[in-house]
């Protein structure tokens, strides 16, 4: 080897540390700054930013949680999230079932249907879905998010469960039913059970979605008290200008069952957010 | 499998929940959005059949031309940021980095937070009283006597919004490449190093062109996800100050909610939907030209 290529390689090595070090800065400073500056009082945030809080002044969580209603908030967010991630798996695995282990003549179209949702952006369907919201009397019902997020959830759903029932082998179907099963036993005591994974992924990907869901929200929800934590955070910027201290309260407790999350099961989420990404 | 075949019954009932719901909510308005955009309607009244009148008035409206102006900005800052950005970091992780694992966590978290949130973050960090990017320059900018207004300045507004989306989804690039980056053999750039070639050769010279499909499918994502952009600029600025951030999705939603003009903002959707898809067509058709050369 040519003596200059050792040195060739210790300085590549420096730029990339240096580089994924800058990268790292930039990502990180502010969920960092957010964490501290939660625990710090205004004056302090005012009068020196970077310094870190000398006492944790978990007043600003209590008084956000309760005062700026984040509670409330947080309990909105908990049943819309969770009961659309439960309707869209039912119904998407049940889809996803039929199409691809059953043979009939629509099952291309029918597919293709479904798949086209991935290019659809929402807010192609904000003024007209708030209308029929109105129609249906459910503006400032949770069901209207329940239901948007679910029929939004779908596509990708029944994407992911379609190609991973489909390697399943047919013989353990058809095992099934010469014993007798019926198929909608098939379905809730076989092919569910067998999708564990793919289930997992599409839970997570679509908790995250909803979790974080901003525009429904805005047009479909009016009632403080049936605020979702994205718009009630929203809120909280007109409501208390200057509560810097506050306001990173919040932000951390609308983000922490997100972190959680992303820390215990980041691969699934990293492999779901992808899928999700490259196909819509 | 003669029995699955057979089964009407089963496939309806099956398929039935899931049709149901996606057609109430998803296909039913926007075939509805197409219709309205040929009416005029503030959402109460009957709604009047006024033909092209509503398309003909949004060409016509300086503010539509600004928020596509604004749009495309942050189309183009997305490209050639996220794109080439989220590149880097993938070719930096690909080698052997200690600490890669940890690295890949960093990059990806502005992506796991909801929009909002870094939204409602950022907007506190640019704050002129509050935020430490201004406390950072005016520590190095020595006879500075103004720190910029990051969202007050009409003429820097959409720049430091396009600032804030790249910083949230750079990641989702980085992920995406690193995934096509661990396809390629390591023997092939082992190869190419023992015959002397930099590490910079050895991105342009044979990671660039076997991910080039990779960051095809990218910028039509990126395009696709940027015309769509509505949160973080509607949480961070409204589309303000004047208009100056105002960008199509905001146009839209301020004129039909703020103004109920129900019929005029379907006709705006339906106007985002046929530049996105157009642009989208442009992108796959310019790239893939390229690739062939």
């Amino acid at each position: 080897m040519r003596p200059s290529s050792t040195l060739r390689r210790v300085s590549t090595r420096i730029v990339t540390y240096l580089l994924l070090g800058a990268f790292a800065v930039t990502t990180l400073f502010p969920l960092l700054w957010m964490l501290y500056s939660s625990f710090k009082t205004n004056q302090q945030i005012s009068l020196s930013t970077f310094s870190l809080p000398t006492e944790l002044h978990f007043e600003n969580y209590v008084n956000a949680w309760q005062t700026a209603k984040i509670g409330t908030y947080f309990a909105n967010s908990v049943f819309v999230s969770l009961t659309s991630i439960v309707l869209t798996i039912v119904a998407g695995a049940s889809a996803g079932f039929i199409l691809a282990k059953f043979k009939f003549g629509l099952r291309g179209f029918v597919y293709g249907f479904f798949i086209v949702g991935m290019l659809i952006p929402l807010q192609s369907v904000l003024v007209p879905l708030f209308i029929q919201m109105r129609d249906f009397k459910l503006l400032d019902n949770p069901w209207s998010l329940i239901l948007s997020y679910t029929a939004f959830g779908l596509p990708i759903t029944i994407f992911l469960m379609e190609s991973f029932i489909r390697s399943f082998p047919d013989s353990i179907i058809e095992a099934a039913l010469l014993d007798g099963a019926s198929i909608r036993r098939i379905f809730v005591a076989l092919v569910l059970p067998m999708s564990k994974p793919v289930v997992a992924t599409v839970a997570i990907l679509n908790f995250l979605n909803n979790w974080k869901e901003f525009s429904f929200a805005l047009i479909f929800l009016t009632r403080d008290d049936r605020k979702t934590l994205p718009l009630g955070l929203y809120n909280f910027l007109g409501a208390y200008t200057a509560d810097y201290a506050g306001l990173m309260a919040a932000l951390m407790i609308a983000s922490i069952p997100l972190l959680v999350l992303y820390f215990l099961l980041q691969e699934q989420i990293i492999r779901g957010m992808t899928a999700g990404a490259v196909k819509g | 499998m003669e029995l699955l075949r057979r089964n009407p019954r089963t496939i309806l009932w099956g398929l039935l929940p899931a049709l149901l719901l996606y057609v109430l909510f998803v296909i039913w308005p926007i075939l509805r959005s197409f219709w309205y955009g040929f009416f005029d309607w503030n959402g109460l009244s009957q709604p009047v059949f006024s033909g092209m009148n509503n398309f003909v008035e949004i060409f016509s409206d300086p503010i539509f031309w600004l928020s596509l102006k604004n749009n495309l900005w942050v189309v183009l800052a997305s490209v050639f940021f996220q794109i080439p950005l989220g590149l880097l970091a993938a070719v930096l992780l690909n080698g052997q980095v200690k600490g890669s694992k940890f690295f890949r966590t960093a990059f990806f978290i502005p992506m796991v937070l909801s929009t909002v949130v870094v939204g409602l973050l950022w907007s506190t960090m640019l704050n002129s009283q509050a935020g430490p990017v201004n406390a950072l320059i005016m520590l190095f900018g020595v006879g500075l006597n103004q720190t910029p207004d990051w969202l007050g300045n009409p003429n820097l507004a959409i720049f430091t919004l396009c600032g804030v989306i790249v910083w949230q989804f750079v990641g989702l690039y980085m992920i995406i490449f690193l995934a096509a980056l661990q396809g390629i053999p390591d023997e092939l750039l082992e190869a190419a190093a023992i015959d002397g070639a930099t590490p910079f050769d050895q991105m342009v010279r044979i990671q660039l062109p076997m991910v080039w499909p990779t960051v095809i499918a990218s910028v039509v994502l990126c395009i696709s996800g940027s015309m769509r952009s509505f949160d973080l600029i509607f949480v961070m600025t409204q589309g303000g100050p004047a208009n100056a951030t105002e960008v199509m999705a905001t146009y839209m939603y301020n004129k039909t909610f703020a103004v109920s003009q129900y019929g005029y903002g379907s006709a705006v959707s339906l106007v985002i939907s046929v530049i996105s898809f157009g642009l989208i067509l442009v992108s796959r058709f310019g790239l893939s030209r390229k690739e062939e050369e």
